[in-house]
């Protein structure tokens, strides 16, 4: 226990690091902004908001927005880093975790992504339409996604090692934390067009793929 | 255990249950191989190993799967007389001991259910069950008021898991089948029994039938369901307190004259049930009956209900009149009502079996017959004469399905008496519900 809290306070550090007045300005516009596009995502969608209507909503000028997201691809891409960082802090303060087992770990690592996102469903469906497309800064590819993404690995990486440094599982590398990072996004798409009451096919499917891997990994066979 | 993981998705559930009809009929093969080089009298005790080994496989088999498959394998231990004893005591094991779910899963279940999460809405739930349902788990909780209460709260998408399972035990060779006993309307009964557990408002209602009519036993105890926190997945009743029966015998120790008391309650209790509610509280499990130190009984778990018909009813009250004694034509009803009309096609098979009931029904209530009145129920004669009946029944494939849950619950209760080696006088509770028929009021104190 004295290890993943001594690790959590580490990683916690570099947020202590105070910025100036002037970027927390800064900051504080781009979160308005933000709040405002999400609230008229989820009212009209994503494709049918215009910059303009977003720009009234968080009482600014047009310009000025432009100024802070150029598209609103680099609206999303923001969306998704404060998604992560408010991830990556509800997990550190959930001490509760700290002696589950991973698969309730990463279970709740999934269940609180998806609670979050829940309110925006579909701008996130539409903002998957837009990935998919090569030249688009959502996509995986482009660098700025990349970076997030990256950042997003290391957070898993981290709550794989623990459970590496604890036997739970055998070492896993990088690997793990790139296959947990597709299985999340498989989860997130079969989330979207989970119709069940509650959306608790995906509840299901989710504990269940993630014990079975947990097993397979402490065994460390394939064979059921 | 080796195959601890549950296989995911129905395929997954598919391979799994084949393997566990390859593994057996592998052995079984094996065991008649065997035959052919063993003389007679080392087969039965050959076959006795067969059958643990097997017993063994299943359970082990039906654990992994979890969920529904593993409820069948639930049912088929309850439903003892169907199985062979060795495979009994292996499946038994499977009893309290339903897959969990971790503490974020709980939750996270109960908002998919319930719309908001369980702090939102209770002053405390314990992250951790104290108890499994077959479908689900219990926790303890205090509502904002201030109440304990009993949260049950149900697997994520069961439902379709249990849809998905009995298309594939009845494509697959289900171990039961392999033994010739679970027919295909005993499967579609036990499917429909299962999904309409999954139903907690369904139980609800039941918790609140049982709770009106069982009012004249004080010693009984029957939750209240609070609706406002309970969805057709998530079900809070007030908390009820008291050990399981098995443990309460071995904390407490309790005297003759309790396990005695206790013991002339539940009869009551079963047959206020049959005679007046016409409804049996059908789950016989033991650790449904919850003990408090003065022997009241707390009754919990009300997923499994069954409502019988008027010709069912119609047996008990023939059976009480002794209608047998009023000449041929009676008996020929009496068996007719019993094990339907095709009995009749065999005139010397319908004898037989009403004589073996009658005798069974007199060993019983012996006092009607003018013997000794107290029945001691610590004997293992009154299990193991049940038994031997139920199974000459299923033998001759002579068993209507309502009689059958009929004796499955009333197998159960046998068995709660012999727990407690409760020595009664059975026919004097009887003679209760015989004299005053159709009236309302039943005082609960013993005669």
């Amino acid at each position: 226990m004295t290890i993943t809290r001594k690790k959590k306070a580490r990683r916690a550090s570099p947020r202590a690091a105070k910025p100036g007045r002037r970027a927390q300005n800064k900051e504080r516009t781009r979160k308005e902004i933000l709040k405002a596009a999400l609230e008229l995502f989820s009212k009209k969608g994503f494709f049918r908001t215009t910059t303009r209507q977003i720009s009234n909503r968080a009482r600014i000028a047009e310009g000025t927005l432009f100024n802070y997201f150029e598209t609103k691809e680099d609206l999303a891409l923001y969306f998704f880093e404060q998604e992560l960082a408010g991830l990556t802090d509800w997990y550190q303060s959930q001490t509760k975790l700290d002696r589950a087992p991973l698969a309730e770990k990463l279970f709740a690592i999934i269940h609180r992504h998806l609670e979050r996102i829940t309110p925006y469903e579909e701008f996130i469906g539409a903002v998957y339409l837009r990935a998919l497309q090569p030249v688009s800064k959502l996509n995986l590819l482009s660098l700025e996604a990349h970076e997030l993404n990256v950042r997003y690995l290391r957070f898993i990486q981290e709550v794989l090692r623990e459970a590496e440094e604890a036997g739970e599982i055998p070492k896993v590398g990088d690997f793990g934390a790139y296959a947990f990072g597709l299985f999340h996004l498989a989860i997130i798409t079969y989330w979207l067009q989970d119709i069940s009451p509650g959306k608790e096919n995906t509840l299901a499917l989710l504990d269940r793929s993630l014990k079975i891997a947990q097993s397979i990994l402490k065994r460390g066979t394939w064979e059921w | 255990m080796v195959n601890k993981e549950k296989p995911r998705g129905r395929i997954g559930r598919g391979l799994r249950i084949g393997k566990l009809g390859l593994a057996l009929t592998g052995s079984y093969l094996g065991y008649q191989l065997q035959n052919l080089f063993l003389g007679e009298q080392e087969r039965p005790e050959r076959r006795k190993s067969f059958n643990r080994k097997a017993a063994r496989q299943i359970r082990v088999e039906l654990e992994s799967l979890k969920g529904p498959a593993m409820k069948v394998g639930q049912i088929l231990s309850t439903q003892f007389h169907l199985m062979p004893e060795e495979t009994l005591s292996e499946l038994a094991k499977l009893q309290m001991r339903a897959p969990g779910m971790h503490p974020s899963l709980a939750r996270a279940q109960f908002k998919a259910s319930f719309g908001r999460f369980p702090e939102q809405v209770f002053r405390a739930l314990d992250a951790e069950p104290f108890a499994a349902a077959s479908l689900g788990q219990v926790h303890r909780a205090v509502t904002r008021e201030g109440q304990e209460v009993a949260v049950k709260i149900q697997y994520p998408a069961i439902r379709k898991a249990i849809e998905d399972d009995f298309k594939l035990l009845r494509s697959a060779a289900l171990p039961a089948r392999l033994a010739g006993h679970a027919t295909e309307s005993m499967i579609a009964e036990i499917e429909r029994g299962m999904l309409e557990e999954t139903d907690y408002v369904n139980e609800g209602r039941n918790i609140e039938l049982f709770r009106k009519q069982l009012q004249p036993l004080d010693y009984v105890r029957v939750p209240t369901v609070h609706w406002n926190l309970s969805t057709d997945r998530i079900l809070t009743m007030s908390f009820i307190s008291g050990e399981p029966l098995p443990d309460f015998l071995t904390n407490r120790e309790p005297s003759q004259e309790m396990r005695n008391r206790i013991g002339v309650q539940l009869v009551e209790l079963f047959h206020l049930q049959i005679h007046r509610l016409h409804t049996l509280h059908a789950d016989p499990h033991p650790g449904n009956y919850l003990i408090e130190a003065n022997g009241t009984i707390g009754l919990v778990d009300f997923g499994c209900v069954k409502k019988f018909s008027a010709g069912f009813i119609e047996i008990m009250q023939a059976f009480e009149e002794r209608v047998w004694l009023r000449g041929e034509q009676q008996c020929q009803r009496m068996a007719r009502l019993i094990w339907g009309p095709g009995i009749l096609v065999k005139p010397r098979l319908a004898r037989e079996h009403l004589k073996h009931a009658i005798a069974f029904y007199e060993m019983l209530f012996p006092g009607l017959t003018g013997s000794r009145a107290v029945v001691d129920f610590g004997d293992t004669k009154i299990l193991k004469t049940m038994f031997r009946i139920l199974n000459e029944n299923l033998r001759n494939k002579t068993v209507n399905p309502e009689f059958a849950f009929y004796a499955r619950a009333e197998m159960g209760l046998y068995n709660l008496l012999h727990l407690l080696r409760a020595r009664i006088d059975t026919s004097a509770i009887l003679a209760k519900f015989e004299s005053n028929r159709g009236a309302a009021v039943h005082n609960g104190e013993p005669a």
